[in-house]
């Protein structure tokens, strides 16, 4: 009897061990790791990518969004990048903030923690200027900053994110110098540029295509002009090589088995063509970039050296 | 724009949308019953879950919970001296005295009534003047918003009560908690002890719950056999028409109190509690009978519940129409209207109308709503909650604080700093250290640094940008008038006094 028993234990063992591998990932719901609050334009995001995502990902898929805010994200990046290796959690990811973070304060992740998905919004900066400041077009503002310098102060969200890179990138391809007045969060620096308490901002396209009347646009940081605001001209156009956004995307912890990446990979690949999902990420304010895998990889690594730059020479901290 | 206003009501008188209305202020008026769950929490479990539903049924939803939220608190603040919510506090001040007489019917009441006087108000003031409103806004840069802030901390003084000294030390045992975490401006730790989760500084609600709902509860299960609960048992609840007389010469307070809640509404940053505490005071100041408010006057529970429920809507006309939040309850509520496609902005009255006027009304009835389920149903139900054996009753209460604090963040570090700060509130009690100021200190205390750096900064280092246009002038002069006033008022009476004799 006892022999019976274990005969038919190691049987039963056996076959699910042969189930789990002839399954098709995914066979249970998906965890996405959101590191802001929900209703915040990461969270926004994940959310509108969800549905989209089960649908390439096959029958049955389901995707569960769970919020950890906190430390501007580093809580729940920390959280993505060290938990089960099995495709069954994933995380969002913001870039600059991400590396930024690993530089200026004690990070348990790094660069090669995570196996890198999929980005997919690239929300370009904009330059902004109040409408009191009489500095209404790019010539001027850069007239203005060579023959005063200092003289411009400058609202932008915080020190350390995509504002405060585009800054610096600007400061040094036109040798000028700015005085930053970092707010808590775009919309208080967009307020404060409409009341005319500063008079530049840096902010992202998403954050000002709804009030054009109420601040002068003077350019935008892509190589062509965005369907956001294809009435303002790149810089690119008006003199200066300056490219510069706000990234966000998914992760994964590092090290995923081959064929749970490449299911994700695959899905994720199939958001670009697909015009339903495209039409609602615009209906949420997000400039769509796909941009996965080995790309996506390479696009992290050049932003970490960008950060570790500005970092050495002006450090925000 | 006024004729938008009125083709969107049809929509908001649909059975859903009204049905979301009333579930929303039902479960609002729970949520902000229970010390540690607020509003801000509440809808922002929400907010994933309305993805798929109808916009006005989502948004019906939290603007009921908003609502229901800020008259909610104002429950155990009267029958226990536990605020439900941060704005709450205030309400303990006199509602609790009130209970203790026997009259913590009379206290609910009057919160009920005051709430929704103060929700209609703020919905008025969202639907007929978000856009020139906004503009009031737009006046407020840093420096502005630090002689607001300056402007609430001196009121500070006035909440003191007896003893000075301890009182100060209070407050700045509130703005040393402030300090804690990431600096505004740069970024660096501060006393954080290398600890992740101190990194965005220590929320509020597990601060307002260890200091101000742990000691009453220790003290409820210190002497279990005692059968009067926290408060008396007896509410000495009558029907409402009775007591809306006793009630009729509170409307100065009612309208100074919407006016000051729909003002700190649309500043941006400032929220219920900084209302309820300035319109409490200012209550106090043109009260005939100052000396017997903190014993047991309901004019004081009308000032703090009229004006925290006044800045409900008016916190969202900067949000609607600048996409800034007053409130952090607001900035949940943007992520929700952006879920649904709508953009806050100038453009958003244009493109979505029907929408954005059925929102305003959906808050307009939330606040009427509120009189008809906040009423005899809430109260007596919480009521008889409080009829529970003390040990019991105790340990409810504890489980409640234990969830509403570990669902902030879903963290157990959370729970093990409300406990501390339990342990400081129970010293602090018996050593008769006031509490308020702890929750001034800290509001106030982080609100003035983070703006006083960024005035500096626009300024580049020159103080007198401080002083550098009128609406500064204003709040200061309006700040001295507060400090001074007293004492001028003491010198005239005096003055008048001799006159006579002469």
């Amino acid at each position: 009897m006892q022999k019976f028993i274990k005969t038919v234990t190691l049987a039963s063992a056996f076959l699910t061990i042969a189930g789990a591998a002839a399954a098709e990932f995914p066979e249970k719901p998906i965890k996405v790791i959101v590191g802001y609050s929900a209703g915040g334009g990461t969270d926004v995001m994940a959310r509108t990518v969800a549905p989209f995502l089960e649908k390439y990902l096959g029958e049955g898929s389901s995707i569960v969004v769970k919020n950890m805010p906190g430390a501007s994200g580093q809580i729940g990046v920390t959280e993505a990048a060290n938990a089960e290796k099995d495709g069954y959690t994933l995380g969002t990811y913001n870039l600059p903030g991400m590396m930024a973070r690993t530089l200026d304060r004690k990070a348990d992740y790094d660069a090669d923690s995570f196996t890198y998905l999929a980005n997919v919004v690239n929300d370009p900066n904009v330059i902004v200027t109040s409408k009191k400041s009489g500095l209404d077009t790019f010539e001027k503002l850069l007239a203005e900053a060579k023959a005063n310098p200092r003289a411009v102060t400058v609202g932008m969200s915080s020190l350390g994110g995509d504002d405060h890179f585009l800054l610096t990138k600007l400061q040094k391809m036109t040798d000028t110098e700015f005085t930053i007045v970092p707010f808590r969060g775009s919309a208080p620096a967009r307020t404060a540029l409409m009341g005319g308490h500063v008079a530049m901002g840096v902010l992202n396209v998403s954050e000002v295509s709804a009030f054009k009347e109420e601040i002068n646009i003077l350019g935008i940081a892509l190589a062509e002009r965005s369907e956001f605001a294809p009435d303002v001209p790149t810089f690119k156009e008006q003199g200066i090589d300056l490219i510069n956004g706000s990234m966000r995307g998914f992760i994964a912890p590092a090290g995923l088995p081959d064929d749970v990446r490449a299911k994700l990979l695959d899905a994720f690949n199939k958001l670009e063509g697909d015009a339903e999902f495209k039409a609602a990420m615009k209906a949420t304010a997000n400039p769509v970039e796909v941009v996965t895998g080995d790309d996506f990889k390479a696009l992290n690594a050049e932003i970490l050296d960008l950060a570790k730059a500005v970092w050495a020479e002006t450090p925000w901290r | 724009m006024y004729t938008d206003l009125i083709q969107s009501l049809p929509n908001v008188i649909a059975w859903t949308n009204l049905a979301a209305l009333v579930i929303g202020v039902l479960a609002g008026i729970v949520v902000g019953a229970m010390p540690g769950l607020s509003a801000t929490m509440a809808i922002s479990v929400l907010v994933p879950f309305t993805f798929g539903l109808e916009p006005l049924v989502a948004l019906g939803l939290m603007a009921g919970i908003y609502n229901g939220a800020m008259y909610g608190g104002a429950i155990p603040a009267v029958l226990l001296r536990i605020p439900g919510t941060p704005a709450a506090v205030a309400t303990t001040f006199d509602g609790y005295p009130l209970a203790q007489r026997g009259e913590g019917g009379y206290a609910l009441q009057v919160a009920v009534v005051s709430s929704a006087i103060g929700g209609v108000a703020s919905a008025f003031a969202l639907m007929l003047l978000a856009p020139p409103l906004s503009r009031v806004t737009l006046l407020f840069g840093p420096a502005e918003v630090f002689w607001v802030a300056v402007f609430g901390l001196c009121s500070i003084i006035f909440l003191l009560g007896g003893n000075i000294v301890k009182g100060l030390i209070s407050a700045c045992f509130g703005v040393f908690v402030s300090v804690i975490g990431s600096d505004p401006i740069f970024g660096n730790d501060r006393f954080t002890f290398d600890q992740l989760e101190l990194l965005d500084g220590i929320h509020i609600v597990i601060l307002l719950v260890g200091l101000y709902a742990l000691p009453p509860v220790i003290d409820l299960l210190e002497s279990p056999l005692k059968t009067d609960g926290g408060a008396s048992e007896h509410l000495g609840t009558q029907p409402i028409w009775r007591t809306l007389p006793r009630m009729k010469g509170y409307w100065k307070t009612w309208l100074r109190s919407s006016l000051i809640g729909i003002w700190i509404g649309i500043l941006p940053g400032a929220g219920g509690s900084m209302a309820a505490f300035m319109s409490y005071n200012e209550a106090r100041r043109a009260s005939k009978n100052p000396e017997e408010w903190g014993k047991g006057e309901g004019e004081g529970v009308a000032a703090s519940e009229t004006a925290n429920n006044a800045d409900t809507a008016s916190a969202l006309i900067p949000a609607l129409t600048l996409g800034i939040p007053g409130t952090a309850v607001a900035a949940i509520m943007l992520g929700g209207l952006l879920i649904h496609g709508l953009q806050p902005g100038p453009m958003l009255f244009r493109n979505n109308p029907d929408i954005v006027f059925g929102f305003m009304w959906q808050f307009l009835f939330g606040a009427i709503l509120l009189v008809f389920l906040g009423g005899s149903l809430a109260t007596n139900s919480f009521a008889k909650l409080l009829k529970l054996p003390r040990p019991l009753l105790g340990s409810v209460i504890i489980i409640l604080m234990l969830i509403g604090v570990y669902s902030i963040h879903g963290r157990m570090f959370d729970v093990y700093l409300m406990l501390g700060f339990g342990a400081i509130g129970y010293v602090m009690d018996k050593l008769k250290f006031p509490l308020p100021p702890v929750v001034l200190g800290l509001i106030l205390g982080g609100f003035a640094e983070e703006n006083l750096r960024l005035a500096l900064r626009i300024g580049r280092g020159d103080w007198a940008v401080l002083f550098q246009n009128t609406t500064s002038l204003i709040l200061v002069a309006l700040t001295l008038a507060v400090i001074t006033g007293p004492m001028i008022k003491k010198r005239l009476l005096k003055a008048k006094a001799s006159n006579g004799k002469a």
